[in-house]
């Protein structure tokens, strides 16, 4: 059992991430290029403002002059750290194939837990239902976070890099969770409870800067949010079609050689 | 007979627990790795991909 769902996580996390990467070289890296072009002709000031406006804060109060440069020097290097240090692919075919590895890497790991959610939940695991779930997934993982927290460009940072990525990690379980509730639990409290879960996250509303501002041109930040989420789209749908309809293959190859070992499991045939 | 046709469902459920656990527990780990894990390398690495799924990066 454990081999068919990782070998189903495997070719639907591929085929996922073949779509995405290339969806991703046309439609959102050229021009995650280009906002890295007013990144880094931008001076330290707007790069800074990244790291939860402290530069620009600090400028306000134009007496505080010295504490302004102690807050440049450490926006700068801030940004050092995050951007120029280390190891990072080069420019070109590296870039892109590391984008794509990265892809892959999530499409597998996101199948992955896809299908251990439809066997947990003992609905029927064929490329219908896993295709309802997959988009769930979008729905839980990219549309909701994205209320609160738009895909952004580089150069446009926002709140504290954790707290953001708590209120994303919450938004997507309290989404998922609603999700499943108001659609397969189907009961008054359950709904009521649901909706709340999907609510709840954008009640408390996600963290932001103060003073976020970017030279990046509002067009392409607008632009890169929904094609991102267009791919994500792509993405999820082909993962869970592929990832149903490599299941099911599994299953027939497996009827076809023994039948004792395909005997339906207790609740493998509820309808959905 | 009697025993095989009810042991089986047994062997199954328990298999398809670990199974669930089993899958779960990777594909968390890969997600992390990609998306949220932040030693310099693994975020550099993958970078493009965090901004255009999403993920907080930065």
């Amino acid at each position: 059992m454990i081999m068919r769902v990782l070998k189903a996580a495997l070719v639907a996390g591929f085929l996922a991430a073949c779509v995405a990467a290339t969806l991703q070289t046309f439609l959102t890296s050229p021009l995650i290029l280009e906002a890295e072009t007013f990144e880094k002709s931008a001076g330290p000031q707007a790069q800074a403002t990244g790291y939860g406006g402290l530069v620009q804060l600090a400028h306000v109060h134009s007496a505080q002059l010295h504490s302004a440069q102690l807050h440049l020097a450490h926006g700068q290097e801030a940004h050092a750290d995050a951007e120029e240090g280390g190891w990072e692919p080069g420019e070109g075919f590296p870039r892109i194939a590391f984008t794509a590895l990265a892809t892959l890497v999530s499409g597998v790991g996101y199948a992955a837990i896809l299908a251990a959610l439809l066997l947990a939940s003992g609905r029927e695991f064929n490329p219908q239902t896993a295709l309802r779930w997959a988009i769930g997934g979008f729905v839980a993982v990219n549309l909701a976070p994205a209320v609160g927290l738009p895909p952004e460009l580089p150069g446009m940072g926002g709140a504290h890099l954790a707290e953001r990525q708590i209120w994303w990690v919450c938004t997507a379980l309290g989404t998922g969770l609603g999700l499943y509730l108001v659609t397969n639990v189907r009961h008054h409290a359950a709904i009521a409870i649901g909706l709340l879960a999907i609510v709840f996250p954008h009640i408390i509303g996600a963290p932001h800067a103060a003073a976020a501002a970017s030279d990046v041109p509002a067009v392409l930040a607008a632009q890169f949010a929904a094609r991102s989420l267009a791919v994500a789209f792509a993405f999820w749908a082909t993962l869970g079609l592929s990832l149903g309809w490599y299941w099911v293959r599994q299953e027939d190859r497996t009827t076809s050689g023994l039948r004792s070992q395909a005997l339906p499991v207790s609740g493998e045939r509820k309808a959905v | 007979m009697s025993t095989l046709i009810k042991q089986a469902p047994v062997a199954a459920s328990s298999q398809r627990l670990v199974a669930i656990l089993a899958a779960a527990t990777f594909g968390i780990a890969l997600v992390f790795i990609s998306g949220f894990a932040s030693p310099e390398t693994l975020h550099n690495a993958a970078h493009d991909w965090r901004h255009s799924h999403n993920f907080p990066c930065h």
